[in-house]
């Protein structure tokens, strides 16, 4: 058994080389089809993030008139949205991703965990899409004479451990509810259920203050809430990460990454008479 | 080159493929909740030894366990008992166009199916021209596959599935697909590959062409091997026995 284990991983690492081709294929393949019968194409992955941001907005800082003391409230709300929808949309379709690929793997042999990868990869490319628009709401909105105009710092290079921590973290995820999909496809829907609660449970729109104090624990078990945090430091205080920050982001994403990719691994051999 | 010992595939037929909650509340009332399943071996006590360059022709009535077979020589689907072993490349055409999407177009197909079936990008590239003159689709190579009628499909996947020299070929049932002129293309071409060495299993209700092309031949029923050998005697012995 134990050499097995050493073999997977030996296997995982020169199926990685063999199916990279395979691997963008897919994402590109995702990309193509995404687009493919509207007129603005591929522009649309820019305007789209821009003009919901744009709503939300309008939404949360003219009408409920929401805002965070200190802070400009609009990049307050937008970077935990990027990191939100970024997770929502991932996990959701690589839920999907093994059930909605039965055909291809009861004919080919192709190693399945690059169904959920591909699908993290793809919603990922996009959500480095939607940091253009971040970024020119970063650098265009607030007012410097209030000091809530933000300012762009080395500290921002920091930023992709934040990303990192949240891809590993939602594929982890991600391969863990596609092979709960294959057995059990009521999660589809419990998971939706799930997931916006667990949108209105992440500090998104407010801010953690408004919370009692005694129940702050509980939001502080959520990944995602770390994340965000993280890149909230940096974009709106200027601050290095509290190292409290960095412990639990690298912890849940490690952790998480590697349960998800367990589970696939136990399970993967009895897809096939599931899907 | 292949090597097949002892192996089974156990299905479970009576499956439940959308096991919801509802249908565990009722079994969880009726009191039975590990309903003992049927047990179905699609496959059992296969024994097959298949060396370098030889032609296997595999036959048996629909449900015998021959697309089965060959799905665990590909690597499809892990035995529930025993060991497989291969060596060499595979080049699975077990169903063309399984990696197909029918948005995209033939040109953007080619690139995404040659992937799935694990050929490197540079590869693709270089053949790219060889696939598209083999399909004769020149005129509709940017069209969308949607837009294919099912002969032109089969005959894009045939041209990419081939484009390989793969050691070890698993064909099933497609050397119908097409007009006539492509069949006897796509037979000259299978033929090639054999002449070239290449290790064959081949699936097809055709007898006459089993008898054409294979060394041996295994026939199977019911999950079972029933005869291995000469394929002119045991084509006949089997037609004798299903026509009766």
């Amino acid at each position: 058994m134990e050499r097995s284990e050493k073999m997977f991983f030996k296997n995982i690492i020169a199926n990685f080389k063999k199916y990279k081709f395979l691997l963008k294929q897919l994402v590109s393949r995702d990309f193509k089809v995404k687009y493919k019968r509207s007129v603005l194409g591929v522009a649309w992955s820019l305007l789209n993030p821009l003009l919901t941001m744009a709503v939300l907005a309008i939404v949360f800082s003219q009408m409920f008139k929401f805002s965070v003391p200190g802070v400009n409230y609009l990049v307050y709300l937008l970077t935990g949205l990027v990191f939100f929808n970024y997770f929502s949309e991932a996990t959701n379709l690589a839920m999907g991703s093994v059930t909605s690929n039965a055909t291809l793997i009861s004919k080919v042999y192709i190693p399945k965990y690059i169904f959920p990868l591909s699908k993290t990869l793809f919603v990922g490319i996009n959500f480095l899409l939607t940091l253009i628009p971040l970024y020119i709401i970063i650098l265009v909105t607030g007012d410097p004479a209030e000091g809530t105009r933000c300012t762009i710092t080395w500290l921002h290079l920091l930023l992709p451990f934040a990303f990192l921590c949240l891809f590993l973290f939602t594929t982890g995820l991600g391969m863990l509810l596609s092979t709960i999909a294959v057995f059990f496809r009521d999660i589809f829907y419990i998971f939706g259920i799930l997931i916006s609660l667990w949108m209105y449970l992440t500090p998104i729109m407010y801010d953690l203050s408004i919370i009692p104090e005694s129940l702050h624990v509980i939001f502080k078990l959520n990944p995602l809430y770390w994340f965000i945090d993280f890149a909230r430091q940096i974009i709106l205080y200027n601050q290095f990460p509290t190292g409290n920050c960095w412990l639990w982001c690298a912890l849940s994403a490690v952790v998480v990454f590697i349960i998800g990719l367990v589970v696939f691994k136990k399970k993967q051999d009895k897809f096939i008479y599931y899907v | 080159m292949i090597k097949l010992e002892n192996v089974g595939i156990k299905f479970n037929l009576g499956i439940e493929r959308n096991y919801s909650f509802k249908q565990l509340f009722v079994d969880l009332l009726k009191g039975k909740r590990k309903k003992k399943q049927p047990e179905f071996w699609a496959l059992k006590n296969i024994d097959l030894d298949i060396k370098k360059g030889e032609v296997v022709g595999l036959i048996g009535t629909n449900g015998a366990g021959k697309s089965t077979l060959l799905k665990v020589v590909a690597g499809v689907m892990k035995p529930t008992e025993g060991k497989v072993s291969v060596s060499g490349g595979i080049s699975p055409m077990i169903e063309l166009g399984a990696g197909f999407d029918m948005d995209l177009t033939a040109r953007e197909n080619i690139f995404l199916n040659a992937s799935v079936l694990g050929y490197s990008e540079d590869f693709v590239k270089s053949k790219f021209n060889e696939i598209v003159e083999f399909s004769e689709l020149h005129d509709f190579i940017d069209v969308p596959v949607r837009n294919f009628s099912s002969g032109m499909v089969a005959r894009l996947a045939f041209s990419i599935a081939t484009i390989v020299e793969p050691e070890i070929l698993i064909v099933d049932e497609i050397l119908g697909v097409g007009d006539v002129a492509f069949q006897a293309k796509s037979e000259a071409k299978m033929m090639d590959m054999i002449k070239g060495g290449t290790t064959v299993l081949y699936v097809s209700h055709n007898i006459e062409s089993i008898k054409k092309i294979c060394d041996r031949v295994v026939w199977l029923d019911h999950g079972k091997i029933i005869k291995i050998g000469d394929p002119v005697t045991i084509c006949d012995e089997y037609r004798n026995k299903i026509m009766k």
